[in-house]
């Protein structure tokens, strides 16, 4: 396993790239109440007026103040752990139903495969965002544990999609045959046989699940539905729209989460990227610089 | 066939099934036709049934609390009461339990072709009002979708023909980075930068009120103007993701005998590039393609919304700010439908196309 992870990390450039802004992302985000002692002294900077509102960018805070006087640097840092949650709880549970449905479905094959494919297909059918800016206006007060359920709802789909696929390929593989001839049951097939071989694709089904929920919560909360009580990145950009910080030009308000959020977009993909040229060798030489 | 000639004494009954099926095996693209199209009739009607009752599955009825602001604002008598809700019911579709409201909708919706009265506009059917916004997220998204199509299979072309070149490896990896940046983040920017620092564009909005609406030059450059913002923050992201794709595919044709041979021949490199390598792209892109133009009919509701755009996306957001049921369900549907129509359009005209392609056997 450790040999497997030391032997990706040499093979691809980009894979490296993403892991390293990944990493110093989560710690920026993990290390957020420490931020906060160093900047506030002891005091809470971010409690309302804890400073003169908008500050511009100084030594003492480097991206300024907001409106009520709250420390930028340190609420980039909250709210940039409160969306990495996000991101892996929906990642996760995504991941989870769309393993179970596309290793059922590839598996069993059949009617019980016709069923879960076309259910998949009216899931990836069915616009998601729309449907999700409906059910949180009505959902008047959704906390971030409900959001990332709703998004996982949505976005498990696409990892069963692709996996089920694999696993239809794997299905007549000789040493699955093998197996299912030395009596395994079907669930060590799955775990032992199956389930190894699947697990980049499995690993970038998470990332692709983990970033489309933040991508959706951040697009629900620029439009005002996202869950109020919690201040993460996407809440910080509908401040500034609503705030008129536009046109005021107090540009760290939004100028900070979109450039957190882009960046773990980009290392995500990055990572995405990275883990397909090495697990699957056609693509190695196109996508590779 | 061969169980059906065993069988003598039906042959009189099932002698129309016989003919059809050996029709059907002489005609095969209209037996694949045929099939893909029943296919689509079912996942449309399955949409269409999921999503109605997602909506109606959510708690809170919109004619109580459209009541219930009323008398927030002393419009409403209280004591005109249930003759008054029991009418609105019945106008909105509302009466009965369940099942009786959805064969109601389907009724309205495939028989009548209406998708019932809009809270939004009240006396208005809602397609009416949809109808108003159309016109301009297709302009929007439709002309934005084209641009970034053709400027990103160009540029992915070129950039995978002239792989090792240090300038195409640098776009490539641009290009990767900002591929998965959302739309509006790009929007924000260029909102802030362009519109209020620079002031070259207008902000908001899509026209100025000042200019009347109609087929004048005048009218056309202000509309031009307010979508140019919106237009190229889509563009941006949308020419990163079609050039990485079409590169990919350039790169796996590079080693091919026939581009070898071309190159034989003597042949113009750049037309070996377009008339060679890229007729190879085509077919998988012309799909991508397709189905990215099926998605328009979803509006890109942040995009609409930060610019304040009047199409689709926007008009949902409203939809959705006073519950209005019949507005919501019918751009859903309307998305729907436009995601597998350009899927049905797209699996009908691809063998036409490209007579390697084959569903049927």
């Amino acid at each position: 396993m450790l040999r497997s992870v030391t032997k990706l990390w040499g093979a691809s450039r980009k894979f490296q790239i993403g892991v390293t802004i990944l990493f110093v992302l989560i710690v920026f985000a993990l290390i957020h109440p420490w931020i906060a002692d160093l900047v506030g002294h002891g005091q809470d900077p971010m409690a309302i007026g804890a400073y003169q509102a908008w500050e511009v960018p100084n030594t003492d805070h480097w991206l300024g103040t907001d409106r009520y006087g709250r420390d930028l640097f340190v609420m980039t840092a909250t709210g940039l752990e409160a969306s990495l949650e996000v991101a892996a709880v929906a990642g996760l549970l995504s991941t989870v139903i769309g393993v179970v449905v596309a290793f059922v479905a590839g598996y069993k094959g059949g009617t019980i495969d016709g069923f879960l494919n076309t259910t998949t297909d009216m899931f990836l059918v069915v616009p998601s965002f729309p449907l999700l800016l409906t059910l949180s206006a009505y959902v008047r007060s959704v906390s971030l544990f409900d959001v990332s359920l709703m998004l996982a709802v949505f976005s498990w789909p696409f990892a069963a999609r692709t996996i089920r696929a694999h696993v239809l390929s794997l299905r007549s593989r000789p040493y699955v045959e093998l197996a299912r001839v030395t009596n395994l049951s079907d669930f060590e097939i799955i775990f032992q046989e199956l389930m190894p071989n699947l697990l980049p694709y499995i690993g970038v089904g998470f990332a692709s699940a983990a970033l489309g929920a933040i991508f959706a919560l951040v697009g629900l909360e620029v439009i005002g539905l996202g869950p109020a009580s919690v201040i993460d990145l996407g809440l910080m950009i509908n401040w500034a729209i609503t705030w008129g910080v536009l046109s005021l030009g107090a540009w760290p308000l939004f100028v900070a989460p979109i450039v957190v959020l882009s960046l773990l977009f980009m290392a995500v993909n990055l990572i995405n990227i990275g883990l397909e040229e090495v697990y699957n060798p056609r693509l190695r030489q196109t996508a590779g610089a | 066939m061969a169980q059906i000639a065993a069988q003598p004494a039906s042959s009189v009954a099932v002698a129309p099934r016989v003919r059809l099926r050996q029709w059907l095996t002489a005609h095969p693209f209209l037996a694949y036709a045929a099939r893909r199209v029943g296919l689509y009739l079912l996942t449309l009607w399955g949409a269409f049934t999921v999503t109605f009752f997602f909506f109606r599955l959510i708690p809170g009825d919109p004619i109580e609390a459209f009541i219930t602001s009323l008398q927030q604002n002393y419009v409403y008598n209280v004591s005109a009461g249930n003759a008054v809700v029991d009418h609105y019911k019945q106008v909105f579709g509302l009466q009965g339990n369940l099942f009786q409201q959805y064969v109601h909708y389907m009724y309205q919706v495939f028989v009548t072709h209406n998708l019932g009265p809009a809270l939004l506009d009240f006396p208005e059917p809602s397609q009416v009002i949809i109808m108003r916004a159309l016109p301009w997220t297709i302009g929007l998204l439709g002309f934005a979708g084209i641009i970034s199509f053709v400027i990103g299979l160009l540029l992915g072309a070129l950039v995978g023909w002239r792989r090792s070149a240090h300038s195409s490896e640098w776009l490539t990896n641009i290009a990767l980075a900002f591929s998965h940046v959302p739309y509006y983040f790009v929007a924000l920017m260029l909102i802030f930068l362009l519109a209020y620092r620079l002031d070259w564009f207008p902000a908001s909005a899509a026209y100025d009120p000042s200019i009347s609406p109609g087929l004048t030059p005048a009218f056309l450059i202000t509309v031009v103007q307010h979508a140019a913002l919106p237009a190229i923050s889509i563009v941006v992201i949308g020419v990163c993701n079609w050039l990485i794709s079409t590169r990919m595919l350039i790169v796996t044709t590079l080693g091919e005998d026939y581009l070898t041979f071309a190159d034989a021949k003597g042949l113009n490199p750049r037309h070996v590039l377009t008339q060679y390598a890229l007729r190879n792209c085509y077919l998988p892109q012309v799909t991508a393609f397709g189905i990215s133009l099926g998605f328009i009919f979803n509006g890109n509701v942040l995009v609409e919304q930060l610019f304040n755009y009047p199409g689709i996306g926007n008009l949902f957001v409203q939809a959705i700010g006073i519950l209005d049921y019949d507005t919501i369900q019918g751009i859903v549907a309307l998305a729907i439908f436009g995601v597998l129509t350009a899927n049905l359009v797209i699996d009908l005209i691809l063998p036409m196309l490209d007579p390697r392609v084959k569903y049927w056997r």
